[in-house]
């Protein structure tokens, strides 16, 4: 078993709050994150992203490979910066790993993070192992995106389903879906 | 060809690249380092020891606007704004420290000082002064969860404070 390099691997991180940010940015860093790009709130965030796709060799990196960002900022704040990355034409690319840390953990908020395409969601408190696991399963179980008339995003279908399911399951082969690799 | 049905759904599925990036592409099971997790998780207690001083910080800086607020009666509406600001950067973690009571307490400060009328009374001054009074006391006795008895007092005095300014608020 050997272990993950994180060296090459870059992070946007929103944050309003200075000292969870301090904190967030250290604890990436000594897990080995070569690259973490803080800033203060989802507006901020949303510049910056447009500067790595116009200007990547300015800004010092070409592509993020995970943004991690708070719920709830002022005044832009991580759902709006979500819908932004995963709808907007001039993000840089829709389909990064996007984390949400929030301490609202009631199911209809996840559902909404959800719908709006989060990948994965960091419940406050969190401790380092919850950062480790978030970052292993974004790793080893990326998902594959799924693109309709009312929803872009990771398939929110984690788990196989059994054959009890009433769900109705389009498969590669079903009418009216095309598959893009790359 | 014109006969070609209507995509309903596209499933994007892409080569694993930050899989590459991470583990390379040998075979076999990649984890993360145990001595960087341990690393990093004394880095995190060592920050959160930090917390209550960096809360004092906060509540020092509360309490100037609070002063400028008293000195300063046209500039309240400014210090108001300043003084939400901070609430709401406090609020959202003293729960991750072990200070609950600093989050909630935090969290109505914040909810009342978002609402910031065109004149600002002698009574919602001294309501922040409440607000900053009960977060002194949690922090200079290392109240932390829900507190006890200490904790308990605390809100309530608070809350009553909160109840009495408000209806001197309503009789006028």
């Amino acid at each position: 078993m050997s272990d993950y390099d994180f060296d090459r691997v870059n992070v946007l991180l929103a944050e309003d709050s200075q000292f969870i940010r301090s904190l967030l940015v250290n604890s990436l860093k000594v897990l080995g994150v070569g690259n973490v790009f803080s800033v203060e709130h989802g507006g901020d965030a949303i510049h910056f992203l447009q500067r790595v796709k116009n200007e990547p060799m300015k800004v010092g990196v070409q592509q993020i490979d995970i943004v991690i960002s708070n719920w709830d900022m002022h005044p832009v704040d991580g759902m709006m910066l979500l819908r932004w990355v995963r709808r907007h034409k001039d993000s840089p690319d829709r389909f990064v790993p996007f984390v949400m840390i929030t301490s609202y953990t009631e199911p209809e908020r996840i559902v909404q993070a959800r719908e709006m395409g989060v990948t994965d969601i960091l419940a406050k408190p969190f401790t380092i192992k919850n950062i480790g696991e978030k970052l292993m399963s974004i790793i080893e179980r990326p998902r594959q995106f799924v693109h309709t008339k009312e929803f872009f995003g990771p398939d929110r279908r984690r788990q196989k389903l059994g054959a009890k399911t009433e769900r109705r399951i389009l498969t590669d082969k079903s009418e009216g879906v095309e598959i893009i690799r790359g | 060809m014109a006969s070609k049905k209507p995509v309903i759904v596209r499933f994007y599925r892409f080569q694993n690249r930050l899989k590459e990036k991470t583990a390379g592409l040998a075979p076999g099971n990649t984890s993360i380092s145990p001595e960087a997790l341990e690393k990093a998780e004394q880095a995190l207690t060592k920050m959160s020891e930090d917390y209550p001083d960096w809360v004092s910080g906060l509540i020092v800086k509360l309490q100037e606007q609070h002063g400028r607020c008293v000195d300063t009666p046209e500039m309240r509406r400014d210090c108001f704004e300043e003084i939400n600001h901070m609430a709401h950067d406090m609020k959202g973690q003293g729960g991750t420290f072990g200070y609950p009571l600093i989050t909630s307490f935090a969290d109505s400060l914040y909810g009342f000082t978002a609402k910031r009328p065109s004149e600002i009374t002698d009574n919602q001054i001294e309501l922040v002064k409440g607000h900053l009074d009960a977060m002194r006391a949690v922090i200079r006795g290392r109240v932390s969860g829900s507190g006890g008895e200490i904790g308990k007092k605390l809100t309530e005095g608070l809350n009553q404070a909160i109840s009495k300014y408000e209806k001197e608020e309503d009789v006028k």
